[in-house]
């Protein structure tokens, strides 16, 4: 689930930096060291949509590096215990298949993919169903639900089950988010 | 009428309390267990005090059922989380107790007892209660069908998460570790400590001497689990059964405290004004208990059925020169006349035609009166309407009015519901008035897991923390 929150971060700032462009330095650095990065309260950091205000900065003793409080507004993703995602997979072997739905990895253990899909090994591992109708492997989109979360202070990973009604191999490619 | 509309959603309330609640205490974090303090059956005993009632202000209910007022908050408190009752909180002024004390006397007995009421002029927060009937409802499904849904899922393996054991050091993973456990060697999974590929715990053929034992123990918990299915269904058929039968009709609904009030001490007004109605008041007072006004006890209520409404009823009336009632023309000028002042302004001013509850009927029976104040407000804007066709027949035919609407077909039902009311109210409302408690009948469904119901309906609260 994605979230448009305001989040706070001091920021060190190297004497350098300061000048006309102190401002513009502190956002570019904030959305390289945020962007991308995992916290386990707040999710995913997808992107900062804007800075809402830069407190008074303050010296730190010894090394010249100025601590500024940066409180900015970004769009987090947050994967919950029930919800429906749709992913692509990355790999799959006999003990089920991981995929991926933007920055969260997702492991579906083969006790919870349908019971008339079997793994085949090769190549190209997969999970087919008896007629071959549908094949899930490498780089195949399937909608999927989460049931379980490990949330660590800097990693979110899931599992999930395609095992449910309207769960598994997304058939049409324009429905895939 | 209502009588039939509420009492399967009493019972269904009766037996889900009976399901549910039964082996819960509502006990403050800081009381000790003892004995003493157990008040488990305590949430059963509310909840059926308030099948007999509809708002109730919390402290009255208090006394009534002999509880100290901070339990019976707990438990409501409790009720109010499970979407059982709702309640309402206000500052209330004298006028508002006068409100409710009115509007409690109009579902009760149509009189209000003055010292009574002296007594409640109090200027603080005032707590109510009611029950939330359709919430009720669709609160009790959805609880079935988690219990359902958690035991089905658990016996088809569903949404649990998978166990890997290595059979060579036995450490144990699930599948959320999946992440570190995966080699890129091989499309095993590994154990960190000795690299041995790892097998899932339910394939024994591969971990014979570890997954053994454990498989006879998953077999029995899935032996289990369908057993614990099986009892749950027997045991819950009385309330799927009540709720099949709730399904399709209409949910009695008290709607907010305020609405509640205004339109019950209406309607009491438009009772007094009611010929007939004096008859009932005496019977009704006996209910007092000497001088115990007893607002809300048992299940007497007031129900008025209307002309326009019930053209049985008025057709009963009108041609049944032993009653009260009588050919309408007449009347309705002498009840114009007999009005006192007060009352005619009160009419007047509540619904700016005194002569409508002229066609009110009382019967004193044991009903809830919530469907009857729909019923009134209907009525009253459907007798708008025909007074102004009598007037016009009026006109003309002085003596006749009910040869157009009130139809013949239905006059011995209309006539047997009179008989009811004149022999039924006495011995029906001593009957009701006992106890809280003991009124409950034995609609006991055997112990359920609450247990389990009660973790399972939160199961899956969004935790930010989790993990
Ligand atoms: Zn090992």
């Amino acid at each position: 689930m994605f979230f448009h929150i305001v989040l706070e971060r001091n920021m060190q700032l190297h004497p350098r930096h300061f000048g006309p462009h102190l401002r513009d330095k502190l956002v570019a650095k904030l959305m390289r060291d945020v962007e991308g990065t995992c916290s386990g309260r707040h999710g995913f950091v997808v992107a900062i949509t804007g800075v809402e205000d830069i407190g008074k900065g303050l010296i730190r003793e010894g090394t010249g590096f100025v601590t500024f409080p940066v409180k900015y507004q970004c769009v987090v993703f947050r994967p919950f215990k029930g919800e429906i995602l749709e992913a692509v997979v990355t790999m799959v072997n006999k003990m089920g298949f991981f995929a991926e739905a933007g920055p969260v990895q997702i492991f579906v253990s083969n006790h919870l993919i349908p019971d008339d899909m079997e793994f085949q090994s090769g190549d190209m591992p997969n999970y087919t169903t008896s007629d071959g109708s549908v094949k899930i492997q490498r780089d195949s989109e399937v909608r999927l639900k989460i049931i379980g979360t490990r949330v660590d202070a800097t990693e979110i990973f899931c599992i999930g089950t395609i095992k449910d009604d309207f769960l598994g191999v997304i058939n049409d490619p324009g429905a895939a988010a | 009428m209502n009588h039939e509309a509420t009492n399967p959603f009493k019972r269904l309330v009766k037996l889900a309390a009976r399901a549910f609640y039964d082996d819960i205490s509502t006990k403050g974090d800081n009381q000790p267990k003892t004995g003493r303090s157990d008040n488990r059956g305590l949430v059963v005993v509310v909840l059926d005090a308030l099948t007999r009632r509809q708002w109730a202000r919390e402290e009255d209910l208090a006394k009534e059922l002999k509880l100290h007022s901070k339990q019976l908050r707990r438990t409501l408190r409790f009720l109010e989380e499970e979407k059982m009752v709702s309640r309402d909180h206000r500052k209330e002024t004298a006028k508002g107790a006068k409100m409710y004390n009115a509007a409690i006397a109009a579902t009760t007995d149509g009189q209000q007892n003055g010292k009574e009421h002296e007594e409640k002029i109090k200027l603080h927060t005032h707590s109510y209660c009611c029950l939330d009937y359709a919430q009720i409802y669709d609160v009790v499904r959805y609880r079935i069908h988690r219990l359902r849904k958690k035991i089905k899922d658990e016996l088809e393996d569903k949404n649990t998460v998978q166990e890997y054991i290595c059979p060579n050091c036995g450490k144990r993973y699930n599948a959320l570790d999946a992440l570190r456990l995966v080699s890129m060697d091989d499309e095993d999974f590994h154990c960190e400590s000795c690299n041995a590929a790892l097998v899932a715990e339910s394939d024994k053929l591969a971990a014979q001497d570890i997954g053994d034992g454990d498989d006879n123990a998953r077999r029995r918990r899935r032996e289990k689990l369908k057993d614990m299915l099986q009892k749950m269904e027997i045991q819950l058929k009385p309330l799927t059964e009540q709720l099949n039968r709730v399904k399709d009709l209409p949910v009695p609904e008290y709607r907010g405290l305020q609405a509640w009030e205004a339109q019950a001490s209406a309607s009491a007004r438009a009772t007094h004004d009611d010929a007939n109605g004096s008859d009932s008041f005496k019977s009704a007072q006996g209910q007092g208990f000497g001088g115990t006004p007893m607002p809300y006890f048992g299940e007497t209520k007031v129900e008025v059925s209307i002309y326009g409404l019930e053209p049985k009823e008025e057709d009963a009336k009108s041609n049944n020169a032993s009653t009260p009632m009588k050919v309408l023309p007449p009347w309705m000028i002498k009840q114009g006349m007999v009005l006192t002042s007060e009352q005619r302004g009160e009419v007047k001013q509540e619904m700016k035609m005194e002569g409508s509850s002229t066609k009110t009927e009382i019967l004193d029976d044991k009903k809830s009166s919530d469907e009857y104040l729909k019923a009134y407000y209907a009525a009253v804007y459907k007798m708008q309407q025909e007074r102004a066709v009598q007037s016009q027949q009026e006109s003309s035919n002085a003596e006749n009015v009910n040869n157009g609407d009130s139809s013949t077909s239905n006059r011995v039902v209309g006539m047997k519901s009179k008989r009811q009311d004149d022999d039924g109210d006495d011995d029906v409302d001593w009957e009701e008035v006992p106890t809280a408690g003991n009124a409950t009948e034995n609609f006991k469904v055997n112990d359920l897991n609450v247990q389990a119901a009660a973790s399972d309906i939160d199961e899956d609260d969004v935790d930010w923390e989790e993990g």
